[in-house]
């Protein structure tokens, strides 16, 4: 699970959170959204360990940041550029578990690839594969890695609509198998109330969490949800938060 | 994509072709102008040199060439691992770094007697310049590589609490490989000229020196000659490099792509992908 108590970072010239609570418990898939600039990667790097709070507390299954760290407990999931250009898409998935120091697992690595409809792309270069394609060996990366702990910082920012969808439904697939402890955040509504179990909204500078909104959807989800009314309702209502009205 | 890369045997087809077409013009003209050999020989000339005295050549060629090899080692190493240093210690990049980039400006020529003097006139000096001339873009071109990586690629290894000598070995050593070589290309063909001036300036062995006593005697033919097994054996040299790079290397654009895969196969890949998750 993730506790956040209190949380603030503040950069050289600028305060990008400030006060954050959130919790998210164990198994749960929670989206943040907020505009552009309010301080959602910085919430989620905070959560990893990659920024220093300037005040408060969190905690990843119990542990300080760089304890989850040092056991391997949290897998990021950053929006871009992240394979590295020298390995294959199979090394790619494996390096990090064999960094980590945990057993090797290759049948593992190649399941998850072929899970991603890459299975017969495991020896091409990221520079052979679109972005699509790169992010879901970034994903497959990030579980193969055996974190409890998921933070995915806009994954699928880059790619069309469709695409998205797609990738976001598989994510959320492959969470219900494993109940993984997902942060996921985006700054598309439809995306963050179609993921979500709960969906948090954060506005302002600094980024304040102003609303937390509860999706209980029926499950599995899928296209159809979209155009359901409760879709719709929560939409709105994420929509109003976004705005500052009342929710 | 160029007309080299698309055609397999253009890349050798038509540098020959263009030599042949140079040759010709040249000993054409020499007939033409009927230039006495002492101002422009034919080439026939210079081959009869190669032949009559394949010896001299070779014992040329391989003097070059060990000075080359001995003196870019030394300076190539030296570079890469001064470079490992300069990156992992802050005070010693602080301290080295504008140096090593305003050392750029300074002719490594006019180093060179002034190694006469701490050196000696032997062999050593020969090897010291080839090496001093190998030593700056390789370690330039490196230290450029190794702080190179991308924070994106960077955060991946702290999210992992990664330490120092993980990070040197996972990350910033294979980031610098393209960049490595780059500056090791650079060495290569500077060691070549640094042994030619070594030779001019120390040495009564080695192509350069070969091509300085001819001068003494007005033999055009038997410099082109030497000029020409220089030009070879550079060649050679610089050949072997870009083969070790390909063995080992990568790039941002290629790299090893799987069978039959490129970028618009894998876009059509993500299309179709999306396409049955919309059923
Ligand atoms: N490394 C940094 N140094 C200084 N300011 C930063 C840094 N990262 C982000 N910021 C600033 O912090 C604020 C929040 O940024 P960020 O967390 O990236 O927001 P979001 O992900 O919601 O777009 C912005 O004003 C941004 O300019
Ligand atoms: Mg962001």
């Amino acid at each position: 699970m993730i506790a956040v108590e209190d949380l603030t970072v503040a950069y050289e010239d600028v305060v990008a959170v400030e006060g954050i609570d959130l919790s998210v418990d164990a198994g749960r898939f929670v989206t943040v959204i907020g505009p552009s600039g309010c301080g959602k990667t910085t919430l989620l790097r905070a959560v990893g360990g990659l920024e220093t709070p300037t005040r408060g507390r969190v905690r990843v299954d119990g542990d300080p940041p760089e304890r989850a760290q040092q056991r391997a407990n949290v897998g990021f999931v950053f929006q871009r550029h992240t394979l590295l250009p020298w390995k294959t898409a199979l090394e790619n998935v494996t390096f990090l578990r064999r960094l980590a120091g945990k057993p090797p697992d290759p049948d593992g690595a190649r399941d998850l690839l072929e899970r991603a409809g890459l299975a017969g792309f495991a020896d091409a270069r990221p520079a052979a594969l679109s972005g699509g394609m790169r992010q879901r060996v970034a994903i497959a990366r990030a579980l193969h890695l055996g974190a409890d702990v998921l933070l995915m910082d806009e994954p699928f920012g880059e790619l069309d609509e469709l695409t998205r969808e797609t990738m976001g439904l598989e994510v959320r697939r492959v969470w219900r198998g494993e109940r993984k402890t997902v942060l996921f955040v985006t700054h598309s509504v439809p995306e963050a109330v179609l993921l979500g179990d709960r969906c948090v909204v954060v506005r302002g500078s600094p980024g304040r969490i102003v609303d937390s909104i509860d999706v209980d959807l029926p499950r599995p989800r899928d296209r159809d949800v979209l155009e359901s009314d409760p879709f719709q309702e929560r939409v709105a209502a994420v929509r109003a938060a976004l705005s500052g009205g009342a929710t | 994509m160029s007309l080299a890369a698309r055609t397999p045997r253009a890349p050798v087809v038509l540098p020959l072709a263009a030599l042949a077409v140079g040759v010709a013009v040249w000993w054409l003209l020499s007939i033409a102008l009927a230039l006495p050999a002492y101002v422009l020989p034919p080439p026939t000339a210079v081959a009869d040199r190669l032949v009559a005295n394949p010896d001299l050549y070779v014992a040329s060629a391989l003097t070059t060439l060990r000075r080359i090899v001995l003196g870019g080692a030394v300076g190539v190493l030296v570079g890469a691992a001064l470079a490992v240093a300069v990156v992992e210690v802050r005070w010693l990049r602080r301290a080295l770094v504008p140096y090593l980039v305003a050392a750029r400006v300074l002719p490594k020529i006019a180093v060179a007697p002034v190694l006469l003097i701490y050196v000696g006139t032997g062999e050593g000096t020969g090897i010291a310049f080839v090496a001093l001339v190998a030593f700056f873009p390789m370690v330039v071109s490196t230290v450029a590589g190794l702080e190179g990586v991308p924070e994106a690629h960077m955060d991946l290894l702290r999210s992992l609490d990664a330490g120092r000598l993980a990070t040197l070995v996972h990350l910033r050593v294979p980031h610098a490989v393209p960049d490595a070589f780059a500056g090791l290309k650079q060495s290569t063909a500077l060691a070549v000229v640094g042994s030619v001036i070594a030779e001019w300036l120390v040495s009564t062995e080695g192509l350069g020196a070969l091509i300085l006593f001819a001068l003494e005697d007005v033999q055009v033919d038997v410099m082109l000659a030497a000029l020409a097994v220089l030009f070879a054996e550079g060649l050679a040299l610089y050949g072997l490099v870009v083969a070790a790079e390909r063995r080992v290397g990568w790039s941002q654009t290629g790299g090893a792509p799987g069978p039959g895969q490129d970028r618009s196969d894998a876009a059509a890949a993500d299309r179709r992908s999306s396409q049955t998750g919309a059923r």
